[in-house]
């Protein structure tokens, strides 16, 4: 059971770092189907800057500037030069899986070392409570980031100006505009910042998963990470929640696959696409997704 | 960037597009050379290995099919106003309704029916995967855009069930199915198969489809103006669902060929991401269906010389997505302005998760 | 300190104000403009004469050409002055339509972008400070409310309250009682003027007459771009207001004031018409209408009332529920498709709703009503150009539409030639009926009077025209009958209402 729970948390951990990222950005109205390429981006910059450095922090540092740098990229074509916003994440897509391959190969010519490995920091007291205190507090420094993020972004939404902020221009551009609040920068800085948390989730994934780097080794997960904040309704809590579900899920279908289970792993892949598909087929009701999510926002046009 | 007085439009949008070409080149030139190696020699390695010789010409015009399907369906999508990310997962709907019906409806069917056949199959499965989005959409409310990227992965996966259980081949060595039958084959001139002019011939018959009849006027007008067209009496679900059938069909069939024409077996990596790449090939064309077909072979001349670029110049061949993506980026970035008068302010996710 | 003709400190002032968005046609020429402390400054003008240009200026949102503005006697750089600038000097503008964040509560819509105080944003506070405001100004507003909840009055009042939250000194208000009920509006005046009272300026755009009686010290006039006029409200004549607001008296339209002869049956009906409208009022109830052959018939209302929902019912657009569309005894499907077969045409006086698609060349604009397959310009579902471009090249020539190449894209067009060409189009085929939305709305004088011409032109041609405006103006000088749609009911009038018997009707169906 123990084994179960650690192993969700793990496969949950990089879905929930680039689903904050995700929604982060989608409350600012703009959505961002690159969160793929940005974990990529963050998964390749903090595996070369740790095995450079023999620091995985530093290789955490790497990866919030390489994927803070994808952010700007972002930014500047989908908010400063107003391109749509679908097209500009398939590109940046493209291109993060071209330049890690690319800078990859070139600085290992096909022979990757072996990177360093975030270490786990036990909280002291807490780790020591039978049972669930070693799985629950005794966990790599992402972990806490993930649920410190989580707890921090719940509460700036409701309870901060910035959060106010970020929601209006997210719900209505023009009645933030209106307010003189600045769309472009309240966006871009958004922007910056999910795309750092994407660069963790990556990084969780060369530096705490594992401590090497594949070509592509995001495997989709950016793209449940866009589900995932679709799943858990456009709130922090909801996204933690949805997270930790789809990692027990594949936590589980590994399980069972380990015993022998006639069940196919295919469906464990298929299933956090599917389960989506079918939430936004069938819920029905008031709409939660910010109002002007995916709109492009132009003074003069009114 | 305004369009120059006296210059027709198509010029302006030509000398753009080979702007936006050539400044990509430059900029993944310049990312190649950075990193130490030779930029000119990988350069003539790449045209060398799409175009150097007979050999070449022929691996370049095999990935030309496929890229000019998806993008005419991408394209197609696009100026109607659908967002239509699916490419991909309709390639492969349609690439296994094509192998299902060759390798387990009528696996002895005689050559004049097994080629048309197959080639409707795959439509049809392309054609059916598209159209979840477009029940959804038209449906519930559901924003294409999240739905066909969804799709995409579900039909990956669905694939790579087929081909570990029921499609296996019958010696079960592989994660393949059984080859076709040459019945199946399509009709080729040593490995040109039918299916390189068939996708050009589609490429016309869109053009015409969508400028020259009342089909077409009608998705043209929902993708400029969805309420303009409603309120001039033209629906937008029904025009929604015909264009992604439409398109779907179209990705469908790159499906069909490639395991007809190419590689006579389906497996899970059938396609390097042609769906994919063909955003950027609709894109780079501005979305008009004869300006697909060369956009679509100069990429595929990037996805047949990048394996010539690392043998010659050892230059890893993934340097050409890197182009891709620029090459989207500085064709959106520089017509700004004309994708407004598209009817894009609504923004394409104006119904994501409307009945969440 | 700058002070005005009245004595009284002037809180802003524009100097010789020029704003041109199309080159040639200028929005705004020279125009001076002062408010006072402590006024209430009406500002009048008809559509597209400069009043939310202007007004836009005032709160950061358009940058002049030309021009200064003084700000309690301190002069502004256009140059940065942003809507946050404006709002740090205290003006705050109440749009027409609330710009409140729908999905947000009162609250939350009060300090978002409020820069004063820390970054944390505690509710209970920011409630309590609401509770204050209202019950200091009597302008009641659902605590804690989330704003999509909220009716339009209640949403207008919490932009205002939020605007004097953040300390507004000047407050422009933009038709604020044009979605009001007779109650809310009685309920606002008294709030303004002990606003006034305290201190505060108030730019009041309206144009009702009565209204600006009732509330304002003084009124400027805007016509074309230029300000007219500036008077104090108690020399008032309403006549010489028209006059200055229209640059001559109110324009006539050659008509003949008996129909011609009008035949007993009608020739399109709608009976017991019902559908469902998005807001409350706005549903049609038991529409009962018959129209004859060779009038007008005019259906006044405020905005609201179930217009929209009318238009978009026979457009195919929103279904109807319940109730028959006859077009000369015949039942007949709602849809453009399907009334255009009967000979019914609709026009409407927005673009899009009048199925014009910017993007589209003229002469394919010209096809797009027509396009199931079939001809004229759909023979075996393909696109007959040739005939499209013969056909509207015919119209461009009849209607003087500029630009006249049938090849441009619609959405080159100005308001008044995208107008001639749904009219042209409309027209085309003699239709037995036209229903006309709002067909004016937007335009300058002379394309008005032309459309107004074509639908008497069609009225004498033996036609049958069901005008639906909110421009009671226009009703009153085309209408042989006239009808009153309030709160999605049409009230028949007496042939030969006046203007009193007609707003007693538009209000009394307003009235809870």
């Amino acid at each position: 059971m123990e084994a179960l729970i650690e192993a969700s948390l793990r496969l949950a951990l990089p879905l929930l770092l680039a689903a904050l990222g995700e929604l982060i950005v989608e409350k600012g109205g703009v959505i961002n189907i690159g969160t793929e390429g940005m974990m990529l981006c963050g998964a390749f910059a903090g595996f070369a800057v740790g095995a450079a450095t023999g620091s995985a922090t530093a290789g955490l540092a790497g990866a919030c500037a390489a994927s803070a740098a994808m952010g700007a990229v972002f930014a500047f074509f989908a908010v400063v030069r107003r391109s749509d916003q679908v097209v500009v994440g398939t590109a940046i897509n493209l291109l993060s899986l071209g330049l890690t391959g690319l800078l990859a190969r070139a600085f290992y010519q096909g022979a990757i070392p072996t990177g360093p490995t975030l270490a786990d920091v036990a909280i002291p007291g807490l780790s020591a409570i039978p049972g669930i205190g070693r799985v629950l507090f005794q966990q790599n420094l992402l972990v806490y980031i993930a649920v410190g993020s989580t707890a921090l972004l719940a509460f700036a939404l409701g309870r901060t100006r910035p959060g106010l902020k970020l929601r209006a221009v997210g719900e209505s551009a023009r009645a933030a505009d209106a307010q003189g609040v600045d769309v472009v920068r309240t966006r871009v800085v958004a922007i910056v910042s999910g795309s750092v948390l994407a660069g963790l989730a990556g990084a969780s994934l060369s530096l705490a998963q594992s401590n090497t780097f594949t070509e592509g080794m995001t495997a989709g997960r950016g793209f449940i990470a866009l589900t995932i904040v679709i799943f858990g309704r456009w709130r922090p809590v909801g996204v933690l929640m949805a997270a930790l579900f789809f990692g027990a899920a594949s936590a589980l279908q590994h399980r069972l696959q380990a015993r022998g289970a006639a069940v196919p792993y295919q469906f464990s892949l298929m299933l956090p696409y599917l389960l989506t598909l079918l939430v936004l087929a069938i819920a029905s009701g008031r709409s939660v997704a910010p109002g002007d999510l995916g709109k492009v926002y132009s003074r003069e046009v009114r | 960037m305004r369009p120059l007085p006296g210059v027709p439009a198509f010029v302006v949008d030509v000398v753009r597009s080979l702007l936006a070409v050539l400044a990509a080149a430059l900029v993944a030139g310049a990312v190649i050379a950075l990193l130490g190696y030779p930029p000119v020699e990988a350069l003539r390695a790449l045209l060398g290995g799409a175009l150097g010789s007979g050999a070449a010409l022929t691996a370049t015009l095999l990935k030309f099919a496929p890229l000019l399907l998806t993008g005419l369906a991408v394209s197609l999508c696009f100026r109607c106003g659908v967002w239509n990310i699916g490419a991909e997962g309709q390639l492969y709907a349609g690439a296994l309704l094509a192998t299902i019906l060759a390798t387990k409806l009528m696996p002895s069917a005689p050559g004049w029916i097994a080629v048309p056949a197959l080639v409707a199959a795959s439509a049809l499965g392309g054609a059916l995967w598209a159209s979840i989005a477009a029940a959804l959409r038209a449906g519930r409310g559901v924003s294409e855009v999240i739905s066909t990227i969804l799709l995409n992965f579900i039909a990956l996966q669905l694939v790579s069930l087929a081909v570990h259980g029921p499609l296996q081949e019958v010696s079960g060595a592989y994660p393949q199915s059984d080859a076709l039958t040459a019945a199946f084959r399509l009709p080729a001139i040593g490995r040109l198969h039918m299916g390189i002019p068939l996708a050009v011939l589609l490429a016309g018959a869109s053009s015409w489809l969508l400028f020259r009849t009342a089909i077409g006027f009608r998705m043209r007008a929902v993708g400029l103006s969805p309420t303009a067209a409603r309120f001039a009496g033209i629906e937008p679900d029904r025009q929604l669902m015909s264009t992604l059938a439409l398109a779907g069909a179209m990705a469908g069939i790159a499906g069909g060929v490639e395991v007809a024409g190419v590689t006579g077996r389906l497996f899970e990596s059938l396609s390097p991401g042609y769906g994919y790449t063909a955003i950027a090939v609709a894109l780079l064309a501005r979305l008009h269906p004869l300006a697909v077909i060369p956009a679509a072979f100069l990429f595929a001349v990037l996805e047949a010389g990048g394996a010539a670029m690392q043998r010659g110049a050892g230059v890893p061949s993934v340097a050409t997505d890197v182009l891709k993506g620029v090459v989207i980026l500085l064709s959106i970035g520089m017509a700004l302005g004309r994708q407004r008068s598209r009817g894009r302010e609504t923004g394409a996710l104006g119904a994501i998760g409307e009945t969440v | 300190m700058s002070r005005d003709a009245t004595g009284e400190p002037t809180r802003v002032s524009l100097q010789g104000i020029d704003k041109t968005f199309v080159p040639g046609r200028p929005v705004l020429r020279r125009v001076d403009f002062e408010i006072a402390r402590a006024e209430i400054h009406a500002l009048l003008g008809e559509n597209g004469a400069g009043k939310s240009t202007l007004m836009n200026v005032l709160i950061g949102l358009i940058e002049p050409d030309a021009g200064s503005m003084r700000i309690d006697g301190r002069p502004v750089d256009f140059g940065h002055f942003a809507p946050s600038d404006a709002a740090d000097a205290g003006i705050a503008m109440v749009h027409q339509h609330p710009t409140l964040v729908a999905a947000m509560t009162v609250e939350e819509n009060m300090c978002f972008g409020d820069r004063r105080g820390g970054a944390r944003f505690d509710p209970a506070a920011a409630s309590s400070r609401l509770r204050t405001l209202v019950e200091r100004y009597g302008l009641e507003v659902p605590i804690g409310g989330r704003v999509d909840t909220l009716s339009v009055g209640q949403r207008q009042r919490a932009e205002i309250l939020r605007a004097l939250d953040r300390g507004a000194k000047l407050l422009i208000l933009d038709e604020p009682t044009a979605a009001l009920t007779p109650g809310e509006t009685e309920a606002l005046f008294p709030a303004l003027r002990r606003l006034r009272d305290e201190g505060c300026s108030i730019v009041f755009i309206s144009h009702k007459l009565a209204e600006v009686e009732a509330l304002a010290d003084r009124v400027s006039v805007l016509r074309r771009g230029e300000r007219v006029a500036t008077l104090a409200v108690a020399e008032l004549d309403a006549r010489e207001l028209g006059r200055l607001m229209l640059g001559r008296d109110l324009p006539g339209v050659a008509r003949r004031v008996a129909p011609v002869a009008v035949e007993p049956r009608p020739v399109f009906c709608l009976r017991d018409v019902w559908t469902t409208g998005p807001r409350d009022g706005s549903s049609l109830e038991a529409l009962e209408l018959e129209l004859r052959a060779g009038e007008i018939f005019g259906v006044a209302g405020i905005d609201g009332n179930g217009q929209r929902e009318l238009e978009e019912m026979l457009a195919g657009v929103r279904p109807l529920s319940h109730g028959v569309i006859e077009v000369a005894g015949t039942p007949v499907e709602p849809g453009v498709t399907s009334l255009r077969s009967h000979g019914v045409s609709l026009l409407s006086g927005d673009r899009e709703r009048a199925g014009l698609v910017a993007g589209f060349r003229l002469w394919e604009n010209w096809a797009l009503k027509c396009s199931r397959d079939g001809p004229p310009y759909f023979p075996n579902g393909l696109l007959a150009a040739v005939a499209a471009r013969r056909d509207v090249g015919t119209a461009i020539e009849r209607f003087a539409i500029s630009p006249s190449d049938p090849d441009a894209e619609a959405g080159t067009l100005s308001g008044g030639n995208a107008q001639k060409l749904a009219v042209a189009r409309e027209l085309s085929g003699s239709p037995r009926v036209l229903v006309a939305v709002n067909p004016t709305r937007g335009l300058d004088v002379g394309s008005a009077n032309f459309v107004h011409e074509q639908l008497l032109a069609l009225r004498d041609r033996g036609g049958a025209v069901l005008l639906i405006s909110t421009e009671l103006d226009e009703i009153l000088a085309l209408s042989d009958r006239v009808g009153v749609l309030a709160r999605g009911r049409l009230h028949g009038l007496s042939v030969g209402a006046d203007r009193a018997e007609i707003g007693a009707a538009m209000l009394g169906g307003r009235a809870a």
